[in-house]
């Protein structure tokens, strides 16, 4: 077994020798994982690996070089590209690495999986499924237990170790009567423990319960604009969808982001506070150092619908001058409401609830617009039947300005704790 | 080129198995509005195995490659073929036997020194610079990559291939009169290494003349009226409408898992003007974009016919599933990296084309839209497709009108199929897109320019 401290010590002390600053960060780890495949145990699969990703910065120029093999010969070899890399780059004043932080050892989850109780798990999951909801096909489920070590060192001395374990459970699923079929729906969950049944974490039995009343669906008549509910699968992809068009690198660099100038001010409705919190007791082996060489800290993104933050890297951050990220996850906290999920629908005159948004990519300006899968009509505060061929739009910055309630209740699943959110003035269309 | 610690120990084996030694190379530079963003060289080489027994699969793949790491991952894998048969057998039989022989594509290819990459998009983003005054931001990407496969299977086809594609995105922003950002994209390249598809940036000059000549009219554009609309789907949206409004739900592994296509096999499921295929490696007498000759279970590739003539004839298959449907594997199984098992993969898939001038197309809509460029889409297991449509047209009364703003089109595959009433007599392929399913994949799609109807969103 490679030593891959050592490893990434020869990396800094060759930057070194070659008049370069920069970072090594080196990575070993094994993977057990099951795959069901139709509903069936389809396959068992081990890896081993190992990776080096070097970062060299000289005469102001950066180049970064990546190998999986991480052999002294490899080590050399990776340098020596990212240097060739550097000295044909471009000046910049924004590259640069992290500055000193002191050393710290991070020990984090399982590290040895279970493999019979893993497998026992799996089965228990499929036959409760086959039982409970005999029109579901599972079309995939990939269950894995990862484990592994990393170290990462800098010019600078910084100095991060950690090692960490968990499982990971994947389910993509629809339901069926005999030719008529729901959409699939996929969720996972992230967990340090075998002691609960997979079907009882996160939003897997609510999926499940949903997507067994989307065999038979309506097409929308017409076109009309109200209330959007977003469960709390949904919401994720949309925060994930604001956060890359408005607050990341690319578009502050370039400066065509809608929030560059509102860093401080009111970007959404005062009941929305959005946390980016990997060391949250709900957060399963989150974030401990950014990929820069960080330690991490959790931070607000939005609070009370303030901007607090933009998600920017170090290089982000020095090209624009605002502050980087407290941490580069996406280990997503939104602050639950007051209302009872029951009290929002029971509030809304017209809308739909949209369990998956299938869109295209959203422009710079945050407008989107994509088909409402897995989804409901709300009608005079009642949920009714489940629809298709139906289209949401509207704008990204608009919408969160817009929230009209977030449920008192959350789910959490290991990689983030969401609410239920609902906004107003979507542009809802069918045939 | 990799070296063969393989050698022939598997051949006959009791149990299928295959052995995979792998390379993956990557080289990626990015400039965003002249800032060098991402400067990158990545190589990920290793070596896996796979193990078939009674109707499950023991998998195992290690970073290392050398003849120990070889019988580490054959080791592993037949354990857990033996593990997975004692707790969730099957008690399938053995595969029929394939076809024996052995194929070597693979070549040497150029692998250029990242200096060329940046002095490449560097020339590029000049031109830009200077040419394209009223953008607000512009990028250049520029991307090599090539995966090299040494597959040893126990029955079935030996092989050894490469696969290398470049190409260079340009993405340009401008603003709308209020200040609007809006944007667009254009992947240039294809098969062949960077120094092959590449050699003068000057030659891409009247492609980016075009491109701002685009967005300087979506900038003035107009939102699409959302609904049921009459549309002429310019090539670009043919290849993604086959790939994945109608190839998803054809690829065998997904039919078990319940897709649309499971009640279809023999039906008519679109106009009697489409015919569509999978393409192995030529396609009307021509090479396809990404060329596969052999699969990674062994089995020598052939075109899969999927729709003829309107009516669904097929599925593509892994040998398992092959088995499953009585029908003939075909060479759709590929993993993506070294550590990543076999799954059913589309290749180069396309709609044919017909016999319709797109001028002819145009005029036949009353009220409708010219759609021309795509960014994304994604499939369901019920045949609703969507795709994000990034730049098009407005028809009237058989005229194109102004620009249209980004949208959303969906339908029902095969709904929105039975409604196509003209295919173009011409056919354009592409293969930038990296298909995502477990793993991602290279693949190429194409077709021609058809008029049917869609939902399109919009306000």
């Amino acid at each position: 077994m490679i030593d891959i401290r050592k490893q990434a010590q020869l990396a800094i002390e060759l930057l070194k020798q070659a008049d370069a600053v920069g970072q090594c960060s080196v990575s070993s780890g094994k993977a057990l994982e099951f795959n069901v495949d139709g509903g069936q145990f389809s396959l068992m699969r081990t890896l081993f690996s190992s990776s080096i990703g070097i970062t060299a910065y000289k005469d102001g120029k950066k180049g970064t070089a990546a190998t999986n093999d991480i052999s002294d010969i490899a080590v050399k070899a990776a340098v020596e590209d990212a240097l060739r890399s550097a000295e044909s780059g471009v000046p910049d004043e924004a590259y640069g690495i992290a500055e000193y932080q002191p050393a710290e050892k991070f020990v984090d989850g399982e590290l040895e999986p279970d493999r019979d109780k893993l497998f026992d798990r799996v089965e228990e999951f499929v036959k409760t499924v086959e039982n409970e909801y005999p029109s579901i096909i599972l079309e995939q489920v990939i269950v894995t237990h990862s484990a592994g070590k990393n170290v990462l060192l800098n010019t600078n001395g910084v100095d991060f170790e950690s090692e960490d374990g968990g499982y990971g459970f994947d389910a993509m699923f629809s339901a069926h009567e005999g030719e008529l079929s729901s959409s699939f729906l996929g969720c996972g969950i992230t967990t340090n423990s075998l002691d609960t049944p997979f079907i009882e974490l996160g939003t897997m039995r609510e999926n499940l319960d949903a997507v067994t009343k989307q065999i038979h669906t309506q097409p929308l008549e017409g076109k009309f604009t109200g209330t959007m509910l977003l469960p709390p699968d949904s919401l994720r992809d949309f925060i994930d969808m604001l956060a890359s068009n408005f607050a990341c690198d690319g578009t502050l660099i370039d400066g065509t982001s809608p929030w560059r100038n509102m860093l401080g001010k009111q970007v959404a409705d005062e009941k929305l506070t959005v946390s980016i919190a990997p060391l949250d007791s709900r957060i399963v082996s989150g974030q401990r150092y950014t990929g820069d060489g960080y330690k991490s800290e959790n931070y607000d993104f939005i609070k009370d619908g303030v901007l607090n933050s933009f998600m920017l890297s170090r290089y982000g951050a020095k090209k624009t001058g605002f502050e980087r990220a407290k941490n580069s996850s996406f280990s997503l906290i939104v602050k639950n409401g007051d209302k009872s999920l029951s009290d929002i629908i029971a509030s809304i005159d017209k809308g739909i609830m949209v369990g998956r948004f299938s869109g295209g990519n959203p422009g710079t300006n945050g407008d989107f617009s994509g088909v409402a899968k897995n989804s409901f009509i709300i009608e005079n505060g009642a949920v009714g039947s489940s629809l298709s061929e139906t289209m949401i739009s509207g704008n990204l910055a608009e919408m969160f300005r817009n929230v009209t309630a977030i449920s008192a209740e959350t789910v959490c699943d290991g990689s983030s704790c969401l609410p239920w959110l609902a906004v107003k003035g979507i542009t809802v269309s069918g045939k | 080129m990799l070296n063969d610690h393989i050698g022939s120990k598997i051949k006959g084996s009791s149990l299928h198995t295959e052995i995979r030694a792998q390379v993956n190379t990557n080289r990626s530079v990015g400039l965003l509005c002249g800032n060098l963003v991402r400067n990158s060289r990545s190589r990920s080489e290793g070596v896996c195995a796979r193990v078939y027994k009674n109707g499950v699969y023991g998998f195992s793949a290690s970073g290392e490659y050398s003849p120990d790491a070889v019988a580490q991952v054959l080791a592993a894998a037949h354990d857990n073929a033996v593990f997975m048969d004692k707790r969730a057998s099957k008690g399938e039989k053995a595969f029929p036997a394939a076809l024996e022989g052995s194929v070597v594509s693979a070549k040497e290819i150029n692998d250029a020194e990242q200096r060329a990459y940046i002095e490449f998009a560097r020339e590029l983003d000049d031109y830009i610079a200077k040419k394209c005054p009223a953008l607000v931001s512009r990028s250049i990407s520029v991307r090599d990559e090539a995966i090299e496969k040494l597959l040893r299977v126990s029955d079935g086809c030996d092989s050894h291939g490469l696969l290398p594609r470049s190409f260079v995105y340009i993405s340009m922003t401008a603003n709308t009169p209020d200040g609007t950002p809006v944007d667009l994209f254009e992947p240039i390249g294809g098969y062949g290494d960077f120094t092959c598809n590449f050699s003068d940036p000057a030659l891409l000059f009247g492609k980016v003349d075009a491109l701002y000549e685009q967005i300087m009219q979506k900038r003035e554009g107009i939102y699409a009226d959302a609904g049921l609309r009459d549309v002429v789907m310019g090539p670009d949206l043919a290849g993604i409408l086959a790939h994945e409004a109608v190839g998803h739900t054809v690829e065998a592994d997904l039919v078990l898992g319940g897709s649309v296509a499971a009640h279809s096999l023999g039906k008519q499921v679109a106009s009697e003007l489409v015919t569509m295929i999978d393409y192995a490696h030529t396609a009307l007498g021509k090479p396809v974009p990404l060329p596969v000759y052999v699969d990674d279970e062994g089995t020598k590739a052939e075109d899969a016919v999927l729709i003829k003539d309107g009516i669904l004839t097929g599925y593509m298959n892994s040998r398992e599933t092959a088995e499953h449907f009585g029908m003939k594997p075909q060479g759709n199984a590929r993993g993506y990296g070294y550590s990543d098992e076999p799954l059913i993969r589309m290749r180069n898939t396309a709609i044919l084309p017909g016999t319709s001038k797109l001028a002819d197309m145009i005029s036949a809509v009353d009220d409708g839209y010219y759609l021309t460029a795509t960014n994304n889409g994604q499939a369901d297991t019920t045949g609703e497709f969507m795709f994000g449509v990034c730049m098009g047209y407005e028809i009237k009364k058989g005229k194109l009108g102004k620009a249209i703003l980004d949208t959303t089109i969906s339908g029902v595959a095969f709904d929105m199929l039975k409604t196509v009433d003209m295919l173009s007599d011409d056919m354009v392929w592409a293969c930038n897109g990296t298909c995502g399913k477990k793993q991602p994949m290279p693949v190429g799609m194409g077709g021609p320019a058809i008029k049917c109807k869609v939902m399109m969103g919009g306000r």
